[in-house]
């Protein structure tokens, strides 16, 4: 396209870093890339708009510390949250669960509330690191409205210890006008890499999605551990690299600007970039790949369980989760509020495909997370 | 052969040889010459019209307060300031627009600036180092350990600078110039930042190496002893002029203005009227009435001027003492006596005149007995000495 | 009763040394009891006493190969462009353009260099430098993500940590050694040869010496302008901590480049005793 080949002006380059800085950052951010997620409060705390009653200040204190992701809620809702109970919020945001484990198996985190994506769950429960949860104080949880799909991962041999947020795939954007036509196959993917896409595809720097899609490309689980299809998942990595564009979990802005035609690509920012591109698409790999759920826990050491409980239980008010969902475009799993979201979101294909799509998907499993040798075979491809 | 420099080596060899035939006795007569130079930094004139020729294997002071222009004069010859206007010639050819490092002058610097990261020896083998085409390694090696037994340092050839003392290290500076064999060897107050005994030493090692070797000095100082002391010639500057060119003793004896009359050595300057001019002498009748006959000022039809006697050309009597012939006579009251080893220095009030200082000999003043503060004494002045002074600019 | 004066001295060392102790003895001691450790199933750290993690180096040998090319090359390209720089502020231009011209320098340091790194995803992207050179008739040139965009990364963002030794060396190189030079027969150009390199050398190295230490733990500008596709020891560091949390090869790892820069510090010293003749104090006032 002629457009690719005129240099960037002065403000669509004020634009394009604005837009780094506050709006269309992918999930796991480029901060967790950069380690630099631990070390910056983006979002910092929301001051409630009057001095919260001494009263209500006394039940549940006057803060509740959130970790959670980037651009994963409505502020508007920490403000109602804090005129409601007097607790104002402090958020927190980090660019992968690995990071998130980290803080808090170090002790101290501070954190009240946290975001856990299913397949860190189970670690979580093993180290004793959060607290079985009192649904009592939830009284919003409604296990009734949630597909279990999306909220079994958060109970444990019978213990509820995280209840369900938001839902997502792992899938490919590509940009049609240069891949001329939707790209959804892992095959087309990593063959097409090597071949009439070179130089213009990105992976994420995450081993789980990377690995596991690779996995899929030869037909084996995305959660495998199996030595021997780890090695031919390997193999393909290495073979592919020289061609890629990037590995790195900031496609966003590659993809708008036209220097990656394709990538591996979470729901929300599939969703963000065809809304303002429409000739990026989003599809699901049809030989399979990861669909993820988030939850809402609390960690052992939180030092204010009451308003943990109380904003978890806040934010589970479909009301407000519908705001939340309005603000961050991510799918929602509480049937609840689906009810209240508009249709256009709803037949959104991106945001809810068809069921049979899904089936394919499988979620990432806690041993993916932790698997050593996964570990080493991610180093080993990034430094190749 | 004054054309603007292309003085490369070969016009050099050319003005050379020109310099050695018969009629070109005056260019080989002076080493160097400043032709009506000037040297502006912006609206400050730092040298204004110089002309000067220095002669061939002379000591050459320049001399005058910081600030008076003998610094850039130096560094014109140098290289390192460009004439605005005028011509600096070497060996009879013009080098006004010639770089420092093709001008066969070398120089020993203020603080010597000697080369940190280099010994001794490479100090004083770095201009030979720079020949082109090369000098055999051999050749320097052996040139280098002849100047530095010529400055008596053979056996530090391998030290680093900061092991030296600032007396060693001057010794250094000076070696790594004339191991070059300057056509002129340039010092920029090479004796500034030693203390005042090495200074003395250094002074006679100077003058005694500059005997020898028969390269020109030229010295830049503010000290008018060191200059009285070493140069066979100086150059008083004030002002960026040329105030007077001439032998320690003539400016000694004959200062030609107050200026000099006031910087070398000490003088009592007193203002006459011009009475009258024989042979030579000239009768002028001071302030307080006294006529007195002092040396002629040639060129000289002023009805007024400064005269100037000094100290030591005076001498005192008491005044019931009976009066030499030939001598006139100043009545004065002594209001300070300083005793100096080998003379005394008398101040006194002279009737209707001023201050006058005397200074006399120790031998003269055990004979009086000397006089004390307060006591009535002659002045007594010899006809013909002192002289009339040129007016200043 | 009066102090001997060592021991007065000692006194005088102890908050130094407690200092020393609590900010550099202590976490290194701590990364180094990690390194003998095990990783716990679940990542982070286990105690234990094995030299599994060392035996396992050679599996980062292509992060050390990596960054043991980059640093140096980064190293001399940040020098070759700082000295000319440094030259110009410290000889070249005259006082009054100078603070300005030095604040200039500066100014960058104030943003984060991760703002700074983006800018030039920017510049190196399609739509940047690649674009101009196609109106120019060079198409498809790929800048971004690729060792090239790397070593223009750490160029820039260290160009002021060489810039400012050097400019330091240069600015008080008594300029009366230049006309000695010139006045024993050496033109300008070897003057500078001979004169002004070898007496900026000290500048030079310190210099050097910074930004190849801080290359070598360097992590950020191969993230950002390498794609992920370079890999150097801070980001195989950066992964073994908060990505795949195997703390105790990660401190392995760290010990091996604190090992591999206490090496090039030992050379480094070495060349500074041989240029150690620069002192101060050689009567050039």
């Amino acid at each position: 396209m002629k457009d690719d080949n005129k240099p960037i002006s002065r403000k669509a380059f004020m634009q394009e870093l604005r837009s780094y800085r506050n709006g269309s950052i992918t999930r796991r951010h480029f901060m967790g890339v950069t380690g630099l997620g631990t070390a910056m409060a983006v979002m910092g705390g929301t001051m409630p708009a009057f001095l919260p009653s001494r009263a209500r200040a006394q039940e549940i204190g006057d803060r509740v510390v959130l970790a959670t992701w980037p651009n994963y809620h409505d502020p508007a809702n920490f403000d109602k949250f804090a005129e409601m109970t007097g607790a104002y919020s402090q958020v927190n945001v980090f660019g992968s669960n690995e990071e998130m484990l980290a803080k808090i198996q170090a002790g101290g985190s501070g954190w009240d509330v946290f975001v856990p994506t299913n397949y860190a769950i189970p670690t979580y429960v093993d180290a004793d690191l959060i607290e079985p949860l009192d649904l009592s104080k939830i009284p919003n949880y409604d296990a009734a409205a949630f597909d279990p799909r999306f909220a079994e991962a958060g109970t444990i041999n019978g213990t509820v210890y995280a209840v369900p947020k938001n839902w997502g795939t792992t899938g490919i954007a590509f940009n049609s006008d240069k891949t001329g036509g939707v790209v959804d196959s892992w095959k087309t993917f990593f063959d097409g890499a090597r071949d009439q896409f070179d130089g213009r595809v990105m992976v994420h720097d995450y081993q789980l999605t990377t690995i596991g899609n690779a996995l899929v490309y030869h037909g084996f689980s995305f959660n495998s551990v199996d030595p021997a299809e780890l090695a031919q998942a390997e193999k393909l990595l290495i073979d592919v690299k020289p061609h890629l564009y990037a590995i790195s979990s900031d496609y966003q802005p590659a993809m708008r600007n036209g220097d990656a035609w394709l990538t591996m690509c979470w729901t929300g920012d599939g969703k963000q970039m065809h809304t303002d591109i429409p000739e990026i698409g989003f599809a699901l790999g049809k030989e399979g790949g990861e669909i993820w759920s988030d939850y809402y826990a609390i960690p052992k050491d939180a030092p204010h369980k009451e308003a943990a409980y109380a904003l978890i239980n806040f934010l589970l008010d479909p009301e407000v989760n519908k705001a939340e969902a309005l603000a961050h475009g991510y799918p929602v799993a509480d049937s609840r509020t689906n009810a209240m979201l508009p249709e256009e979101l709803l037949n959104d294909p991106i945001l809810y495909p068809a069921a049979e799509e899904l089936d394919a998907l499988e979620f990432g499993a806690a041993v993916t997370l932790t698997d050593p040798n996964r570990a080493e075979l991610m180093a080993r491809f990034k430094s190749a | 052969m004054l054309d603007a420099l292309a003085a490369t080596g070969k016009t050099m060899q050319q003005d050379q040889q020109m310099s050695n035939s018969p009629d070109k006795t005056i260019a080989s007569d002076s080493v160097a010459e400043f032709i009506g130079t000037t040297k502006r930094f912006g609206s400050i004139t730092a040298a204004d019209g110089l002309s000067l020729r220095i002669r061939r294997g002379e000591f050459l002071s320049f001399l005058g307060p910081s600030g008076c222009g003998k610094t850039t004069a130096l560094r014109m010859l140098a290289g390192f300031e460009r004439p605005t206007e005028g011509d600096v010639l070497i060996d009879g050819s013009n080098v006004s627009g010639l770089p420092a490092h093709r001008r066969p002058v070398n120089m020993v610097f203020q603080h010597y600036a000697l080369f940190p990261h280099m010994n001794v020896a490479q100090n004083v083998g770095y201009g030979l180092r720079q020949r082109r085409p090369r000098m055999p390694k051999a050749e320097i090696a052996q040139k280098v350990a002849k100047a530095l037994g010529t400055v008596r340092l053979s056996d530090f050839s391998d030290r680093r600078i900061w092991e030296l003392s600032g007396g060693q290290q001057q010794r250094v500076a000076l070696a790594r110039a004339i191991v070059n064999e300057p056509k002129i060897l340039l010092l920029d107050e090479p004796m500034a930042a030693l203390d005042a005994k090495l200074r003395g030493e250094m002074q006679r090692e100077l003058l005694a190496l500059q005997r020898s070797l028969g390269i020109t000095f030229v010295l830049v100082t503010h000290d008018q002893e060191e200059a009285l002391a070493m140069s066979d010639r100086i150059c008083i500057m004030g002002n960026g002029r040329i105030a007077q060119v001439g032998t320690p003793g003539d400016l000694y004896d004959r200062p030609r203005s107050r200026y000099v009359a006031d910087f070398v050595g000490k003088a009592n300057i007193l203002t006459a009227e011009i009475i009258e001019t024989r042979d030579k002498l000239v009768t002028v009748r001071l302030r307080s009435g006294a006529l007195v006959a002092v040396q002629q000022n040639p060129d000289d039809s002023r009805a007024q001027a400064d005269i100037a006697i000094r100290p030591e050309a005076l001498s005192l009597a008491a005044p019931d003492a009976p009066l030499p012939v030939a001598t006139a006579t100043l009545p004065a009251r002594v209001t300070h006596r300083t005793f100096l080893g080998d003379h005394t220095e008398y101040l006194l009030e002279a009737d209707d005149l001023g201050t006058l200082q005397v200074n006399v000999p120790q031998q003269a003043e055990r004979v009086s007995g000397g006089h004390d503060v307060g006591a009535r004494v002659h002045v007594l002045w010899p006809e013909g000495t002192g002289l009339v002074l040129a007016a200043d600019d | 009763m009066a102090m001997t004066p060592s021991r007065a001295r000692g006194l005088l060392l102890t908050p130094a040394g407690l200092w020393y102790a609590a900010l550099l003895l202590l976490p290194l001691a701590v990364v180094l009891i990690f390194s003998f450790g095990e990783r716990s199933p679940i990542g982070g750290y286990a105690p234990g006493f094995t030299f599994a993690q060392y035996a396992n180096l050679p599996a980062r040998f292509a992060a050390f190969r990596n960054t043991l090319t980059l640093a140096p090359i980064g190293t001399l390209a940040a020098l070759l462009i700082a000295y000319p720089l440094a030259y110009f502020l410290a000889v070249k231009v005259t006082p009054k353009w100078k603070t300005l011209l030095l604040v200039l320098v500066i100014v960058p340091f104030w943003t984060s260099i991760l703002i700074r790194s983006y800018a030039w995803i920017f510049l190196l992207g399609g739509k940047g430098i690649p674009a101009l050179l196609a109106h120019l008739g060079l198409e498809d040139i790929r800048l971004l993500n690729t060792p090239f965009a790397v070593l223009v990364g750490i160029v820039y963002g260290y160009l002021p940590l060489m810039v400012f030794p050097i400019y330091v060396a240069l600015e008080k190189l008594d300029k009366r050694l230049l006309e000695a030079s010139a006045d024993l027969g050496t033109p300008p150009w070897r003057s500078f040869l001979q004169i002004t390199l070898p007496l900026s050398m000290p500048g030079v190295l310190t210099g050097c010496m910074l930004v190849f230490i801080l290359l070598m733990g360097e992590f950020l500008i191969p993230a950002i302008l390498g794609g992920g596709k370079v890999f150097f020891v801070g980001n195989a560091l950066v992964d073994l901590f908060l990505q795949s949390r195997n703390w105790a090869f990660g401190s392995a790892v760290a010990v091996a480049l604190v090992v591999v820069m206490l090496v090039v510090v030992a050379l480094y010293s070495r060349a500074v005793k041989r240029f150690g003749a620069t002192r101060d104090d050689t009567g050039l006032m």
